[in-house]
């Protein structure tokens, strides 16, 4: 359906604080549409006229999870029915993203259930920001954009103006994500901590190792969420005992769940940056070891160019 | 045949299993500290027809995913077939718009769960018979009612109820079954925006009102209905109120409100699960496990 020119922003519960400080980038109003019946069912009412209008629904399905891809899955019905010319589902963290393949036998691909929801209920585009995994945009046939944290990220570790970095994946899996911050940040070189059962059958200890040497150098950990800050903290303490100067870790997601803050604040981390795709709870924002770098700047710059049509790849992709 | 459970309503897919002379099969529902869930199966169903129960009543967010998951799994390890029986079907009261900007909860529902692959959905005593007609798929409606003429048949004398005048073709379905039982309908108003429940009508013939009533309906939530319905009843001359209601929604304040009401015992089915903190001394739960047994074994 074409479009009027004009755009409007709807958000869930999830994290209603980026969303506004998207919009107040944007000057676009941002509408609240959900609610909650009696008996716990969710219940949309859009306010604003949407006809002929493009629809962005900034979402992240983070904790509780469920309840947040439902809110997100009837807020597109509802903005479809509106009449909206285009429903674009801004899902800055993208839960279930690590249920993205087979990784047991007789499992479901979580993932791509609620990918393919997410279109059913009548998404058009999809815009995300660090997806566990970029395969996933192939599980359904609509256009999936999806950018990188670092964008906001970079700016901020700059200023502490670090020099014999080496750039580090705390696990097996994060070497691809610290490669590409190894290239931004100039870094000498990179490392790898693993765990020692990963290279051995019938190892069933957490035993760590690492591959380069971090002795004397800042350290920069990098992944893209923390969610038990269990891999991340055992590997700073880890290359901690192998001499590093600094240990740092950089990643786009906090989710912190549990004793999560209480493990970052006790390790040998020495600062966490973070951004605010998750709404950080009190506990997170008074530890003196992390930082929150807003990615509503990069979302609402993203957010203008899919509404204009320029290319979302320039200058915003790294 | 095997028979998984999500973990809404173990307890009746485990009567439903017995019945039916099986064992449930065994499917791992891990909870990670976020609410994600992560599905596993555990038994080989390659060219199985396979059953998964599960209610959707609160929490109905986390109760969808689960279900979407469970068959999503299923299929993809599979199944033959994969059939849900889904007791109670949350969001069917959302079912159109009612307002300007609101979803229909229901399509989205029916769509995400047809596309995971289910083959048939079983469901009990819906809110409205035109439910169906959103499903691609086959769904087989099933009814408490039988259960219910049964137990009123203990009692012998009364007349029948419907507290509201969207249940009178339930009412007259009973009455059917009860060889013809009197009743009348009281007329329920309520308030859009305030949710405020008044019932001071009756609508019917008022001399079928005899000293015995049985209120009868699909679902009780909150329970205002019912106590503005047992009062008004009482007010005609009613002596002894009995109630029915095939799915047992409860909102938080509704257990203590039907204790303390007019109403003599509150009959339910096990269509929801209803946790110890929620029964009440007037409360007797009638199991729908035969019934689902039943329609699953053919």
């Amino acid at each position: 359906m074409p479009s009027n020119g004009e755009f409007v922003i709807l958000t869930g519960r999830s994290n209603p604080k980026l969303a506004h400080s998207i919009g107040k980038i944007l000057d676009v109003a941002v509408d609240e549409p959900i609610s909650i019946f009696s008996d716990g069912e969710i219940r949309v009412r859009i306010k604003p006229n949407l006809r002929r209008r493009m629809v962005f629904i900034i979402q992240p399905t983070s904790t509780p999870v469920n309840d947040h891809i439902m809110e997100l899955l009837f807020m597109i019905d509802a903005a479809k029915r509106a009449s909206s010319s285009e429903v674009v589902a801004v899902i800055p963290y993208y839960g279930y993203g690590r249920q993205d393949r087979k990784e047991l036998s007789r499992v479901p691909i979580s993932s791509s259930v609620i990918a393919t929801a997410l279109v059913n209920a009548g998404a058009d585009r999809i815009l995300t920001l660090d997806i566990h995994s970029e395969q996933q945009e192939g599980f359904i046939p609509k256009p999936w954009d999806n950018i990188y944290g670092s964008y906001s990220i970079l700016p901020e570790m700059q200023k502490r103006q670090l020099t014999n970095i080496v750039v580090a994946a705390p696990d097996k899996g994060g070497m691809l994500r610290a490669t590409g911050y190894a290239r931004i940040l100039g870094c000498d070189s990179l490392a790898l901590v693993y765990k020692k059962r990963d290279i051995m059958l019938n190892n069933v200890s957490n035993t760590l190792a690492m591959i380069g040497n971090v002795k004397d150098k800042n350290v920069v950990l990098i992944d893209d969420m923390i969610d038990t800050a269990g891999t991340i903290v055992n590997a700073a303490n880890y290359i901690h005992t192998k001499g590093a100067k600094s240990i740092r870790v950089v990643a786009t997601h906090g989710i912190f769940s549990g004793d999560a803050i209480q493990k970052i604040n006790n390790s040998a981390i020495e600062e966490m940056i973070i951004t605010d795709t998750i709404m950080q709870r009190q506990e997170v924002l008074n530890s003196p070891k992390i930082k929150v770098v807003s990615v509503a700047p990069l979302l609402a710059e993203a957010i203008r160019r899919i509404k204009t049509g320029e290319s979302l790849s320039k200058d915003l992709i790294l | 045949m095997k028979i998984f459970s999500g973990s809404s309503n173990k307890p009746l897919a485990k009567k439903v299993a017995e019945v039916l002379n099986l064992d449930l099969s065994p499917i791992e529902i891990f909870v990670f500290p976020d609410g994600e869930r992560r599905i596993q199966i555990q038994e080989r169903v390659v060219d199985e027809d396979c059953i998964v129960v599960q209610t959707t009543a609160t929490p109905v967010d986390q109760n969808y995913m689960e279900l979407f998951f469970i068959v999503d799994g299923l299929k993809r390890s599979g199944a033959k077939s994969v059939t849900v029986v889904i007791p109670y079907l949350g969001y069917q009261r959302q079912d159109h718009i009612f307002r300007d900007g609101e979803a229909v909860s229901l399509d989205v529902i029916v769509h995400a769960l047809e596309s995971t692959g289910a083959d048939k959905v079983i469901v009990f005593d819906l809110h409205s018979i035109k439910i169906p007609e959103v499903f691609k798929i086959p769904v087989t409606q099933l009814s408490a009612l039988p259960i219910f003429a049964e137990k009123i048949r203990e009692w012998g004398d009364g007349f029948l109820v419907s507290p509201d005048m969207g249940g009178l073709r339930r009412i007259k379905e009973l009455s059917a079954l009860l060889d013809g039982m009197d009743w009348i309908a009281t007329v329920k108003d309520r308030d859009l925006n305030t949710g405020h429940i008044v019932i001071n009508k009756i609508e019917g013939d008022v001399s079928k009102i005899k000293k015995r009533a049985f209120i009868v309906d699909d679902m009780i939530a909150s329970g205002k209905t019912i106590v503005e319905a047992a009062k008004l009843l009482c007010e005609k001359g009613v002596e002894e109120i009995f109630v029915f209601a095939t799915h047992a929604v409860f909102t938080k304040e509704a257990p203590k409100l039907l204790e303390n009401s007019l109403v003599d015992k509150v009959f339910v089915t096990d269509s929801v699960f209803v946790p110890e903190e929620k029964q009440f001394y007037k409360l007797l739960i009638l199991s729908v496990a035969e019934m689902v047994a039943g329609e699953i074994g053919q």
